[in-house]
């Protein structure tokens, strides 16, 4: 996933976003329920990305709960606290099975921030 | 979209044997050898297998020379294909050096029926296969274990699923380490890999995982093949999975604690997917004790869908579709073995064990041969059996290929055909299909792979194993 957005709490929403597409396989899917908590720390931004998707992916497989609407916050200390909706699936079409941390890039860049992950499918 | 790695010097050691030496970059402790013919170096030089292989001939305390089999492809941080040992002693461990499906791995099963026989019920059985296995990802489950069953599989391996008759008494005797590793300790699975892994036992999972009956198309080693029960025309099921969510949330737990705490055990690397930490460490002997139990799921996984192809087959053909088991044999798994006299950690990524005679690991029942070797070739080509060699010991720490090994990225392969046409085309060659996607079926296209033929022929020519069978797919259930 190529990815780039204003902030790194934008950007890690739109790794979610773009993770979501993934395992829905490009359908359009309308996020309800309630919103659920989700809280990730990391030492630095890199991880933080990869703990972060692999959190989704642990709920996708788990809970066949794809997570689609995100509000991100990002404290002190690289630590994400965020707030998502998604959808529960009878099965989820796309499973993703890991974030790597091969070549992952989360780089500051004019603008904002941007980001490479490879996932593992 | 591929890379070429760095254009590294090489030396010809042999026409199929080159080396990186370990001048080639000033942070190689160890040089790097590939086994490849000129046509397969072309392809294995267009990816970033070499520079993975280089950056793994970095880590602390690996020894000898770190391999590249022919099948070598680009993997995360690790090339798939690659063998590298560590000293026990001083050396690391890597979870990237194993790989996210931990004990992904091939059991062969063959029985008295021959295809003249079978021909007019292949698709009835490939159609009962689909039916009572489950594939795809996160299908329906077909066994719910509890927290202490699970404990139990992780502890136990194939021999827990004796006790609940899902195996044979016979069946852990033919399965690599009799399908249970000793290290393997459960406390160190964590709570996320065991609820993915739950109710996974017995499933294909996705990507390249299959199962697929075949029939033994040509005999190279005659003396083998009736060590290894295999006659020409005979039917035989392939399956080819692995440890399913549960090793994937190990690999990705252990990633990411050893990338913490590298900085500890001053541990620099090129690459943080190679993550690693002593092996003697309570890091390293934690992912060590996970990874065993992982294992050991991985072979009950294997050993439960015998369970149904077992049930299917005898379902179709009666008595006479009843199945043995010839052999299972991992290929993503770091063990501890004795080599040149010293204990090592030899870990293999997509690359499979290859004992010869002597070695006293190699089953009893084969040691007038050699342990048994299948390299699956990709879905609609033809796989293939070979035996270990005594010789493979000094080439390769004993260890050969475990497939084809991909020549074209997923995506790649999607967008250069359509999973209907690969349907049509494997259909059109008498190849039955069961697959619950058609993007699935895309992305495993044999264009998408290496020439199996070629790979197995290195193999053959460098002795890292010798050929023994050749077996034509007959019907494919695709996870």
């Amino acid at each position: 996933m190529r990815l780039s957005a204003g902030s790194l709490a934008e950007l890690l929403a739109e790794a979610g976003r773009a993770l979501a597409e993934i395992q829905l396989r490009g359908a359009r899917a309308d996020a309800g329920g309630d919103w659920r908590p989700v809280e990730v720390t990391a030492p630095d931004p890199v991880s933080l990305m990869a703990d972060w998707l692999n959190e989704l992916i642990f709920l996708a497989e788990t809970e066949r709960w794809v997570a689609t609407e995100f509000a991100v916050d990002i404290g002190a200390e690289c630590t994400l606290r965020g707030r998502a909706r998604g959808i529960t699936l009878p099965q989820v079409p796309g499973l993703v099975k890991a974030a790597t941390l091969h070549r992952l890039r989360v780089e500051p860049a004019a603008g904002g921030w941007t980001s490479e992950v490879i996932l593992d499918v | 979209m591929t890379h070429p790695s760095p254009s590294y010097p090489t030396i010809a050691v042999t026409p199929l044997l080159r080396e990186i030496p370990v001048s080639a970059r000033s942070d190689m402790r160890v040089p790097v050898r590939i086994y490849a013919d000129d046509e397969l170096w072309t392809q294995i030089a267009s990816d970033r297998s070499l520079e993975q292989a280089v950056n793994v001939a970095t880590l602390p305390g690996v020894t000898g020379c770190v391999y590249a089999m022919p099948d070598v492809h680009e993997g995360y941080g690790f090339p798939v294909g690659g063998v590298a040992a560590t000293r026990a002693a001083e050396g690391v461990i890597s979870p990237g050096g194993v790989g996210y499906d931990i004990n992904c791995g091939v059991r062969l099963l063959a029985g008295d029926l021959d295809q003249e026989t079978a021909r007019s019920r292949i698709e009835a059985v490939v159609h009962e296969l689909s039916r009572s296995i489950a594939s795809g990802p996160g299908r329906r489950p077909w066994l719910d274990l509890s927290g202490p069953e699970l404990d139990r599989v992780l502890q136990e391996g194939c021999s827990y699923l004796v006790e609940r008759e899902l195996a044979l008494p016979e069946d852990v005797l033919v399965t690599e380490a009799f399908g249970a590793l000793p290290g393997a300790d459960p406390a160190q699975v964590s709570e996320q890999a065991k609820r993915r892994g739950h109710d996974q036992l017995g499933t294909i999972g996705s990507g390249n995982h299959f199962v697929e009956v075949q029939v033994v198309d040509e005999v190279f080693a005659p003396d083998a093949a009736a060590a290894y029960g295999l006659s020409k025309g005979q039917l035989t099921v392939l399956i080819h999975t692995g440890s399913r969510g549960l090793g994937h949330q190990v690999c990705t737990d252990y990633v990411r604690r050893m990338d913490r705490v590298m900085g500890e055990h001053r541990i620099r690397l090129p690459d943080r997917q190679l993550a690693c930490a002593p092996l003697e460490s309570p890091d390293g002997e934690a992912y060590f004790a996970g990874m065993c139990a992982a294992a050991n799921f991985a072979w009950s996984n294997r050993q439960a869908i015998t369970f149904n192809v077992r049930r299917a087959f005898t379902g179709v053909f009666g008595a006479a579709g009843r199945l043995r088991l010839i052999y299972d044999v991992a290929h993503n798994i770091a063990k501890l073995e004795e080599h040149h006299g010293e204990r090592l950690c030899v870990h293999r990524k997509g690359a499979t064990r290859a004992f010869g005679p002597a070695h006293p690991e190699t089953p009893q029942r084969y040691r007038a041969v050699g342990q048994p070797v299948f390299i699956p070739g990709s879905m609609g080509t033809a796989s293939y059996v070979l035996a270990g060699t005594d010789a493979g010991l000094t080439l390769s720490f004993g260890s050969t290929c475990h497939g084809a090994g991909r020549a074209m990225s997923r995506g790649a392969a999607k967008r250069a055909r359509s999973g209907a046409e690969v349907r049509r085309e494997l259909e059109a060659r008498g190849i039955v299909v069961r697959c619950p996607s058609s993007g699935e079926l895309a992305e495993e296209a044999p264009t998408a792979y290496k020439d199996v033929e070629r790979v197995v022929e290195v193999v053959h020519r460098a002795g890292l194993a010798r050929k023994v069978a050749r077996l034509r797919p007959l019907g494919v259930v695709k996870g």
